[in-house]
């Protein structure tokens, strides 16, 4: 593994960050826009029972829900990146796979604490004070990166199903809407659906951070519970995912 | 293990070792598509010999269709030959890619850059990626802008580049790992007479270098210009080769072009 070759790619990444509107609109604008509804929409509705504001509840929800839709712009730049021709240019280089994947995966989850940093700065500016100490946020930032490789692994699925990168973006939808509805925790739903969000990873990162925002003892088990599904499910999304792509996604 | 190693080093010495004055040899290369896809065999290359020498400016030539891009890519490891050997700098294209990818440099028939990036941006990834140093780059990528007349857009996005321009970055990146062996894949296709001229006068100057380059072109006056042999491929099978006045000799024909009409031109008398 070079160095030179990973960093030359992650930088390739943040430039599409900034230049590419889809990317920039789905991993920068897109939560900081529904941080900002839910903050002035709901951030004086009290919820009588907790004596929260319904904003307050959402939170741990927005946060999990930003990383859920990066898997539209990984499927899209994989998808594009194919159209193009420049994953075979890249592929007669001496970059390997591992160097390849690697920046994507760096890349990625690197964007994703950037935009836990920028809903929790836009959060707390809106009055919004977790219960949770330093270590519990520390934890919150570890499953979102944790969490992030899930939706890295169902982008690259994405892009291996779907022929063009327009297509990317409307597959990925598959991923994201049930994940969206029953494991968000946006949404009120019946007891009946619980076994259904069992299966979603989104469900253990939402879960776990509602769980450290509420300021819940990091001796808990119930997030190191959540944590061991979360990274059994991220890895095998992941290295699915990966594997799928390199199998059927390259050409 | 170590012991197949050595046997393998020693192949490579002996055939890219400084005696063999061969920069590629394929022996009996044949790739065959077949599948689901796939309602009938398709011969794409079927059972080729050659060899390419250190330095030389080698043409593959064909009609369309005729197994010339499936050759490069096999060649460049990304296809693999159904059956026959093919070594490039002496590697096993079947055994050492890793070693191949380190010496080559591919100019693919479509434009593979990002188009959210500019000129410079886009050469200095590839730059990066074959780990070339800073400066090096710098001082190459300076070099060739200039002699392909893309210094004053080289900080324009590539997306607004007209299909020439992106032709000649294309190129520039496939140039900038200062690769030994160079695969190009009709590299003029598309472009108006005088960047064409450009950039025949651009791979001319490899042969300074001592490249030893592949070409693809539909273009004969371009092979008989650049070229200092050929191979005229037909059906997936090598139909001609040796030098342009050699098969214009042979065939007693005014120029290349009628030599290459005379050999592939059943194609339109069967009206394929």
């Amino acid at each position: 593994m070079k160095s030179q070759r990973i960093l030359a790619l992650v930088k390739i990444q943040y430039k599409s960050l900034i230049r590419v509107p889809t990317t920039f609109f789905i991993m920068l604008l897109l939560p900081i826009a529904l941080t900002l509804i839910f903050g002035f929409a709901f951030g004086s509705v009290i919820i009588e029972d907790t004596g929260k504001s319904v904003f307050e509840f959402l939170v741990p929800g927005l946060f999990a829900l930003s990383g859920l839709f990066m898997i539209i712009p990984v499927a899209s730049s994989f998808s594009e990146d194919r159209e193009q021709g420049l994953l075979k240019r890249i592929n007669t280089t001496p970059t390997t796979a591992a160097e390849f994947m690697g920046s994507h995966l760096l890349s990625n989850m690197s964007m994703v604490i950037l935009q836990v940093a920028i809903i929790g700065l836009l959060c707390f500016l809106m009055g919004y004070r977790p219960d949770g100490a330093a270590a519990g946020m520390i934890l919150a930032f570890v499953f979102m990166v944790i969490y992030s490789l899930s939706s890295i692994g169902l982008g690259l699925i994405t892009a291996t199903i779907a022929k063009t990168a327009k297509a990317a973006g409307g597959i990925a939808w598959i991923f994201i809407l049930p994940q969206q509805m029953f494991a968000s925790g946006l949404y009120p739903l019946p007891d009946s659906t619980i076994v259904i969000k069992m299966f979603m990873p989104l469900h253990y990162a939402s879960d776990a951070l509602t769980l450290l925002f509420d300021g819940i003892a990091l001796s808990d088990l119930r997030i190191w519970g959540d944590l061991i599904i979360l990274i059994i499910f991220s890895v095998v999304i992941v290295m699915g995912g990966i594997l799928l792509f390199k199998k059927y996604g390259k050409a | 293990m170590s012991k197949s190693k050595n046997i393998d080093q020693t192949s490579n010495e002996l055939i890219f070792g400084s005696d063999n004055p061969n920069a590629i040899e394929v022996k009996d290369l044949r790739k065959t598509y077949t599948g689901k896809k796939v309602i009938e065999e398709v011969k794409a290359v079927d059972g080729i010999s050659f060899s390419i020498k250190k330095g030389e400016v080698f043409g593959l030539l064909g009609p369309n269709g005729a197994g010339k891009t499936t050759v490069i890519n096999i060649f460049c490891g990304l296809i693999n030959p159904t059956e026959g050997d093919a070594f490039v700098g002496g590697y096993d294209v079947k055994k050492d890619l890793s070693k191949i990818k380190e010496i080559i440099g591919l100019c693919p028939q479509q434009a593979a850059v990002y188009q959210f990036l500019n000129a410079k941006e886009n050469i200095e990834l590839f730059g990066n990626l074959y780990l070339v140093k800073r400066e090096v780059i710098k001082e190459r990528m300076e070099r060739f802008l200039d002699l392909l007349g893309l210094s004053e857009a080289s900080n324009r996005k590539a997306k607004k580049y007209s299909g020439g321009m992106l032709r000649q970055l294309n190129l520039i990146i496939a140039l900038i790992g200062d690769p030994p062996i160079m695969f190009l894949d009709e590299p003029t296709v598309g472009l108006d007479p005088r960047n064409r001229r450009k950039t025949w006068k651009f791979i001319n100057s490899l042969k300074e270098t001592n490249k030893t380059v592949v070409l693809t072109t539909h273009y004969i006056e371009e092979a008989e210009a650049l070229c200092d042999r050929v191979a005229i491929i037909d059906y997936g099978k090598l139909v001609a080769i040796g030098a342009p006045r050699d098969l214009i000799e042979k065939h007693d024909s005014k120029n290349l072009e009628d030599v290459f009409m005379k050999i592939t031109g059943r194609r339109i008398l069967e009206g394929i």
